[in-house]
C-alpha cells in the first residue's frame, strides 16, 4: 500500500491532519447533539485519555515489533495530540460546564477524588507538553529531560483512574485500560535504563 | 556492543525514574483504595453526619422553573435497552411497539388484580400536567412539563390489602423491541413504599409537552418521581405489583454500595465517586446547587422521619 511507503515525515503530517479533523468532526457532532456540554467533555476527555496511553504503548511494543520501533517518531505528536485533547477538557469544564463559578469548581475539586485527579494529571502533563521541543531537550540536557519526561508515568494513570472513577458504573473499557496501563508499568519498572 | 559512557544512566537518575513508575502504579490502584476506603467507613458516616436543620434549606418552591427544550428532553436519556449512550435511545430504530399495551396490576397485595389496556386507563383518569425538576444520580438536570395520571388511581383500582407495603414495577425487556435487552441490569426493575406511590406528585407518566411519549422516554407509560434521582423512573411499564417484602431493585443489584433502594435526592450525602451538591443544567452552561429532595421537601419531607438516617439518601 502507498501508505506504508510514505516518509515518515510525511505520514507524522498525515497524523496531526487526522486528528485535528477528529477534534472539528467532534465539535460538529456535539453541535448536532442534544447537550453541547457534556459531548464536547466527554469526548476530548475519552479521546485525550485514549492518545496519552497510546503514546506510552510505544516503548514497550517498540522492543518487540520493529515497525512500531519505525514509527518511535510519532510517539511525541500522539503525546502531545493527547495534552491538546486533555487541556481542551479541562478549558470546557471551566468555561462551559462551570461556567467560571470559581468556588464551586473549588468545591467540587475539594469533595471528589476523581476530579482532583484529573487536575493534578493536567498539572503533571504542561510542563511536560511544554518541554516537548528539540530546543527544551537541547536547553534542559537529555537527561534532566528524560527525568521530567517520566512524570507521565504517574499522570498518565492519573487520567485512567480518572477516567475509571468518571463511569456510572463499572464498565469493560476503562478497566482494560487500566489492564493496560498496569502491564506498561510493570514492564517500565524492570525495563528502566 | 560497545556502550558511550555518556548513554550509562548515572544510579541517582535511574533510581528517580524508577520510584516515578512505582509512584504512577500508585495512582492507578488509588479508585481501589478509595472505594475499600469509603466500603469501610461507610457504617461511621451514617452516624457521624451532621445536618443543617430543614428550614435553612432554601425554599426552592418559589423559584421560576426553565422548562427544557423538546428536542433535548427527547434526544438526552439513559435507556440502557437501546443502547448505553445518552443518544443511543433516540437513534435507535422505533421497534418498540406501544400501541396496544397492556398493564398487569397485581401482586399478593391487591385484592382486585387486573390487566388493563392503557388507551383505557388514559380514558378513565383525569391527565394532569405538571412541570417538574428531574435531577439525575449522574449529577444533571432538566426541567421536564409531563402528562400523565397519578400512580395512586391505577393502585386504588387494584384494591390495595394490608399486604401492600411496597409496589414493584417491571420494564418491558424483548430482544425483538430492544437492541440491547441483553444488557447486565435487564429486565429493569423499580420500586417505591405504598406511601411514596401513593403521594399525589408520583405520577405514571405518558406524555412530554402535550406530545405522546417518545420510545426513548420510556414510552408509552413511565413512572415519574420528582424527589428521587431519575434511575428510580421505571420506563416502558408492563407489570405494576403490589408486595409485602422490599424489592430488589435493578441498580441496587448492579452496585448496592452505590446505588441504594430509596435514592432521594440530597445535595450533602454524595455519590461514593462524585459530589452531589451541585448539577449541570442539559442544555444550558454552568451548574447550579442540588436541593434536598430536588427542591420537594415540603411535599415529601415527612415521609422520612429521620432526616440522619444515610438509608433514605441511597
Amino acid at each position: 500500500m502507498a501508505l506504508f511507503n510514505l516518509p515518515i515525515a510525511t505520514r507524522k503530517h498525515l497524523l496531526n491532519l487526522g486528528l485535528c479533523l477528529a477534534l472539528i468532526w467532534g465539535v460538529y457532532d456535539a453541535l448536532m447533539g442534544p447537550d453541547l456540554v457534556s459531548d464536547l467533555r466527554d469526548f476530548t476527555g475519552r479521546y485525550g485519555a485514549y492518545l496519552l496511553l497510546i503514546s506510552l504503548l510505544f516503548t514497550p511494543l517498540s522492543q518487540r515489533w520493529k515497525w512500531v520501533k519505525r514509527h518511535l517518531a510519532m510517539r511525541r505528536n500522539i503525546g502531545v495530540w493527547g495534552f491538546i485533547y486533555a487541556a481542551l477538557h479541562v478549558l470546557i469544564w471551566i468555561m462551559l460546564e462551570f461556567y467560571y463559578d470559581w468556588s464551586l469548581m473549588l468545591d467540587e475539586i475539594a469533595g471528589n477524588l476523581f476530579i482532583l485527579l484529573g487536575i493534578l494529571a493536567f498539572f503533571l502533563l504542561l510542563p511536560l507538553a511544554l518541554t516537548s521541543t528539540h530546543k527544551a531537550i537541547k536547553y534542559l540536557g537529555y537527561r534532566k529531560w528524560q527525568l521530567v519526561h517520566t512524570l507521565t508515568y504517574v499522570a498518565i494513570p492519573a487520567v485512567i483512574a480518572h477516567h475509571f472513577m468518571a463511569q456510572k458504573t463499572a464498565t469493560l473499557e476503562p478497566l482494560l485500560m487500566g489492564l493496560v496501563l498496569f502491564l506498561v508499568l510493570v514492564w517500565r519498572y524492570r525495563h528502566v535504563r | 556492543m560497545s556502550v558511550k559512557s555518556s548513554e550509562i544512566t548515572p544510579e541517582k537518575v535511574y533510581k528517580r525514574r524508577r520510584t516515578l513508575v512505582a509512584a504512577g502504579v500508585g495512582v492507578l490502584a488509588l479508585p481501589l483504595l478509595d472505594s475499600a476506603y469509603s466500603l469501610l467507613t461507610q457504617e461511621q458516616e451514617s452516624t457521624n453526619q451532621m445536618f443543617e436543620p430543614l428550614a435553612a434549606l432554601p425554599d426552592s418552591q418559589d423559584l421560576p422553573l426553565t422548562p427544557t427544550a423538546y428536542d433535548t428532553v427527547t434526544g438526552y436519556n439513559n435507556y440502557y435497552e437501546f443502547g448505553f449512550g445518552k443518544e443511543d435511545p433516540a437513534q435507535a430504530e422505533k421497534t418498540l411497539i406501544t400501541s396496544p399495551w397492556s398493564l398487569e396490576v397485581g401482586g399478593e397485595g391487591a385484592d382486585k388484580p387486573g390487566v388493563y389496556d392503557i388507551a383505557d386507563i388514559k380514558g378513565e383518569h383525569a391527565i394532569e400536567n405538571h412541570l417538574y425538576r428531574f435531577r439525575c444520580v449522574e449529577a444533571w438536570s432538566m426541567v421536564i412539563p409531563w402528562n400523565g395520571i397519578k400512580l395512586a388511581d391505577v393502585i386504588k383500582r387494584a384494591a390495595p390489602n394490608s399486604k401492600a407495603k411496597f409496589v414493584r414495577f417491571t420494564t418491558i425487556n424483548d430482544a425483538q423491541q430492544m437492541p440491547n435487552a441483553d444488557w447486565a441490569g435487564g429486565p429493569y426493575v423499580e420500586s417505591l413504599t405504598i406511601n411514596e406511590a401513593m403521594h399525589p406528585l408520583t405520577l405514571l407518566a405518558t406524555g412530554i409537552y402535550d406530545q405522546p411519549l417518545e420510545q426513548q422516554n420510556g414510552a408509552p407509560i413511565r413512572l415519574v418521581v420528582p424527589w428521587k434521582y431519575g434511575f428510580k423512573y421505571a420506563k416502558s411499564i408492563i407489570k405494576i405489583e403490589l408486595v409485602e417484602t422490599m424489592p430488589k431493585t435493578t441498580w441496587w443489584l448492579q452496585n448496592p454500595r452505590e446505588y441504594g433502594f430509596y435514592a432521594n435526592v440530597n445535595p450533602r450525602f454524595d455519590h461514593p465517586r462524585w459530589s452531589q451538591a451541585t448539577e449541570r443544567v442539559i442544555g444550558g452552561l454552568g451548574r447550579k446547587p442540588t436541593l434536598l429532595y430536588n427542591g420537594y421537601a415540603k411535599q415529601v419531607a415527612h415521609l422520612y422521619p429521620d432526616l440522619d438516617n444515610r438509608l433514605y439518601f441511597y
